[in-house]
Parts: C-alpha cells; structure tokens; sequence
C-alpha cells in the first residue's frame, strides 16, 4: 500500500474543501484551529498500470496550510507533517510521498532530528520526497516541449532558476551530463551554494533572475518558496518556454503574453484514469489522469515493490536514479505533461 | 527559510514555574485519584472485568504517589482544592452515569477522554520535564495506552449497542476537555507546553481510539472536534 501525504493551498481553500466534502467542522474554522487539527487519511487511492498492475493506496491529508509558514506559525508547521508522517506509518503505509510543502519543511527544519514521536519510532526508509521523479519529469518537459515550439536545444540558453535546491541540481545535472544546450544559466539565492554546483558542474553561468530571464530561451522555474518575485514578460525572448515546477504553481496567471509558454512542470498524465477524489480538489485539470510526479513515484516504488526512501536527503539526486524512475515512469504508462493547444 | 526557534531554557525553580506546577501537578495528581475511583466504581458495574479493571485502578494510584513525588522534588504543594473544582464537571456527569448504569458514557469519560488527555499531556510534558519527572512519565504514559486500549477494546466488542451512546456521551463531555484545556492554557505555557500542542495530540489519541471502536473518518471528524470551535 503507498500513501501521499498532502494539504490545501489555503486556509479559504481549505475552508471551501472541507465544506465541499461534508465536514462541516472544519468548514468555517479558523487557521487557530487548523494548527490544532489532526492528519486525517481522506481518500482511498486504486491505480491500474500499463502492465495490468493494479494497487492500492491511501491520501493523507496533515491539515498543513501556507499561511502557517507566512504567519511564523512553524512549531504547528511542522507538527503537521511530523503527525501525517506517524499517521501514515500506523496505517501500514509502506511507502509515502511528501507533498507539496511537506518535503520542504522536513528538510529545511531539520525534521530528521524527530525520529521518536510519541509511542511510534518513524520510520524514515518508508517515505519519500518523490523529487528525483519530479527532476526527470521536468527534465523530460524541457526536451519535448522545447520540440513542440521548434526550439533547438543546441541553440538554447536554459536559466534554472532554484538551482541549488534538491530538484534543481538534479535538473542542472542532467542538463549537463544528458543535453547539449548552448547555455545554463544558474540563479539561487545563496552565493556559496552555487559556488559549490557551478564547480561539481564545471560550467553554468552564475547570474541573477534580472540578469537571466532576457537571455533564456527557456526557463525551469523550481524556486522552493514563493519570493513574491514579479517577472515582466515584456523582457522574456519569444519563443520563451517556461516551466512551473516550483510550488505552488502561479506563473500561469502572473505570466500571460504571446510568444510566453507556461508549462505546469512536475506534472505527469498516467495513461488509465485514476480513482480517486483527492486530484479534483487540488485543481488538476483532467484530475482521473493528472497529478504531482511526486506523488507517482510513491506509486512507481509500489509498483516496483521497492519500499525505500527512494528520494531523501537534499542534492543527492543523481542522473542514474533520475533514469531508473524515469523507466519505471514509462513502463507504468506515466508521461509528462506537455503544451496542449499549440 | 527560517529555523525553528529554540525554546528558552525552564527555569524548574523560578517562582512562576512553581507557581504554574502548583496546579498542573494537582490536576495531573486528582485525575490519577478520579480514575483510581472511576475504574474502582467500574468494576462494580461490570463484575465480569472487576478484576481486571481493579488492576487498572491499582496502576492508577501508583501513577498518582508518582506525580505526588514529582511535586515534591520541586518543593511545591499541590492545588489540590483547585484540581477538584477543574475536575467537578467531568466528575458530576461519570458519577451520574455510574448511577444510571450507562456503562458507556462512563468508559468513554474515563477510558477514552480522560486517559487520552492523560496521553496528550504527558506526551507534551516529557521533552519539557525535569529529569525526575521525565522518568517517572514515561512510565506512567506507558500504562496509560494500555488503559485507553481496554476502553477500546469493550467499546469495539460491543460498537452496534454502544454507537449511539457514544454520540451522546462525546457531545455532553468534550466540550469539557476544552473548556478545562483553556483554563490552565496560561499555567502549561509556563511549563513549556502550547495549548494547541495539547488539543492536537489529544484529538490524535482520540480520533485513534475512536477509530478501532469502529467509527469511520467522517464520525471521527465530526466527534474530535465537536465543540472544538466554540471554546
């Protein structure tokens, strides 16, 4: 059985959700109370594979909301997913998908420290941030979605921007070990990090979003957290293909010009519907096939049988893993979203 | 992204700590003695698990010497009068319970809302305890899973009788758990324990105990946070 462990966008989002679903408890609550609410499993999950392979899993939900993170609220923070974890682990999940926030608040607070919870011992082998197959489906996007606009990649200058996270690098490193682009731009905020990714690389150039967003042909956009940053497409290259692979995902509605592609990144299609309800809230567009790479790799290691932290730690993603996800990606009969109405 | 902020050191002597472990300790030392009596006055009800239930109770008021010495090591006298009054409520309703014979509204106050308080708590408490204190509930929370697992295990064996009652025994009594959680929010804070830590973890052991009863994630919502909002 695999689980993904999820939240809401927003406490509205949330409150509406909860309304939509017939809990009227938690419709009208505040965020006081959200940061008092327990995980809850919501969802029952069956995935069929390409293969005929059918198997079950189960959709957490740890009652997480951004706005604890904008509020400095950080002990309920990461309460949450410490408690979705545990909740995840009693309900015999064996292996887990961290998602949205939840892989980024347990890494940058440290949350391996807080093994011990309550009477549970968790279990860190049974979970997953699911970004090494979030790195190969965007990686994947950039080489087919460059080929719907007619780009040459030969000729391209990609900015990366978020370079130094975990995703990021993975991205950075299959650009450089798998593509032949003309130029990779590297955009992070901490100077010392990227020192260090521009030296494994041995190339990149260091730059600001300023300086980059006029020269890239196409931009991977996996900034962990959103910075408020404006991007005025006026100044982008057209073509331009950007692709959304941060979370949440808002470049679509801050970015409209033609000549401009948003592509959702991160995002795969499976080739069967799924069943379940949980997509449909999280405003997926065709939610029976669409969902986060993720929360697929938590299915593909099911599938696969390989019940370990397949993606854990950050930067440790490297090309090899990111090719043997990306078989398993295939052979279950996901495939990454692409530019639709072209 | 910013860390977590550390939390400053507990000074066990200070005035104010003592003054706020003058009540908590009360609370946590009568709730032993009103489950000492609750699983006492059990087993009189239900003759079949007297025995079992006197064990529990005997576990009850060995907790209760446990947490009278932890005061003591800290050189505070407990609020008991206090405790009694916070407890009088939750108290009054068992009592009647008991009277009528709804062994259900009785095992859901003591086995399910009071140990799962219990639990709550303690769990809190232990990384903010002193070193004597912190032994001593860790035991204590160790025995207190195995109390809340025999008011699971009868409520379970008997969930088609018990349903019903349960529902209404939940929406007479936790609004209590809330409104007694409030009142010694400001006393757990100088402790190092947050309120909505403590609802959290409680609706956690609650909303689980519910769950092996034979309750579906939708009662389970409905009854861990009924009353939740308007306390």
């Amino acid at each position: 059985m695999f689980g993904l462990i999820g939240h809401l966008t927003s406490l509205e989002h949330a409150q509406s959700v909860a309304r939509d679903l017939g809990y009227p408890e938690y419709a009208d609550q505040d965020l006081e109370f959200w940061c008092s609410a327990p995980p809850q499993i919501v969802d029952e999950i069956t995935v069929t594979s390409a293969t005929g392979q059918v198997i079950e899993g189960r959709y957490v939900e740890s009652c997480f909301l951004p706005e604890m993170l904008a509020t400095r609220r950080f002990k309920a923070a990461t309460r949450k997913i410490i408690n979705a974890m545990v909740h995840a682990q009693k309900n015999g999940l064996d292996i887990t998908a961290l998602g949205g926030f939840s892989s980024i608040i347990f890494e940058n607070f440290d949350l391996s420290q807080l093994k011990q919870v309550r009477n549970v011992t968790l279990n860190f082998e049974k979970f997953t941030t699911g970004n090494t197959h979030t790195a190969y489906v965007i990686v994947r996007q950039l080489e087919q979605a460059s080929k719907q606009l007619g780009m040459n990649l030969s000729d391209c200058t990609v900015a990366v921007c978020g370079a130094t996270g975990d995703i990021g690098s993975a991205v950075c490193r299959w650009i450089n070990q798998r593509l032949d682009v003309k130029e990779l731009l590297l955009i992070a905020r901490n100077p010392e990090r990227l020192q260090a990714l521009q030296d494994e690389l041995g190339r990149g150039k260091i730059q600001t979003l300023e300086e980059s967003l006029p020269q890239a042909d196409i931009v991977v956009w996996v900034a962990s957290m959103p910075k408020g940053v404006e991007i005025d497409a006026t100044t982008l290259k057209q073509p331009c293909l950007l692709i959304d692979g941060g979370y949440p995902k808002n470049l679509g509605s801050k970015v409209q010009h033609p000549g401009v592609h948003v592509l959702n990144g991160g995002i795969v299609e499976h080739s069967l519907d799924i069943d379940w309800k949980i997509m449909g809230l999280v405003n997926m567009d065709v939610p029976a096939r669409q969902l986060f790479a993720c929360f697929a790799e938590s299915m593909l290691l099911e599938f696969e049988k390989w019940h370990t932290n397949f993606s854990w730690g950050r930067n440790m993603i490297t090309v090899e893993k990111m090719e043997q996800i990306g078989e398993a990606s295939v052979r279950h009969g996901f495939r990454p979203l692409l530019i639709e109405n072209l | 992204m910013p860390q977590l902020e550390m939390m400053p050191a507990l000074d066990y002597q200070s005035d104010v700590y003592k003054d706020a472990y003058s009540r908590i300790n009360a609370i946590v030392i009568e709730g032993e003695e009103e489950a000492y009596c609750n699983y006492n006055q059990l087993a009189g009800l239900m003759p079949k698990d007297a025995e079992e239930l006197q064990k529990l109770a005997k576990m009850e008021f060995k907790h209760k010497k446990g947490f009278e010495a932890c005061g003591k090591n800290l050189g505070v006298t407990p609020d008991i009068p206090f405790a009694k009054e916070f407890f009088g409520e939750l108290h009054g309703n068992f009592q009647a319970a008991a009277a009528s014979g709804n062994i259900v509204t009785c095992l859901l106050i003591q086995s399910l809302i009071i140990e799962c308080f219990a639990i709550a708590a303690y769990n809190i408490y232990i990384p903010v305890a002193d070193d004597f204190a912190r032994k001593i509930t860790e035991g204590v929370v160790k025995d207190e899973y195995l109390h809340l697992n025999y008011g699971e295990e009868w409520l379970k064996a008997n969930f088609e009788t018990a349903r019903e009652e349960l529902e209404t025994a939940n929406k007479q009594n936790l609004p209590l758990v809330w409104t007694m959680l409030n009142q010694v929010a400001k006393d757990a804070i100088e402790l190092g324990m947050e309120r909505e830590a403590l609802v959290e973890d409680f609706m956690i052991a609650y909303g689980e105990a519910l769950a092996n009863i034979g309750f579906t994630t939708r009662d389970i919502m409905r009854m861990s946070a009924y009353g939740l909002a308007a306390a």
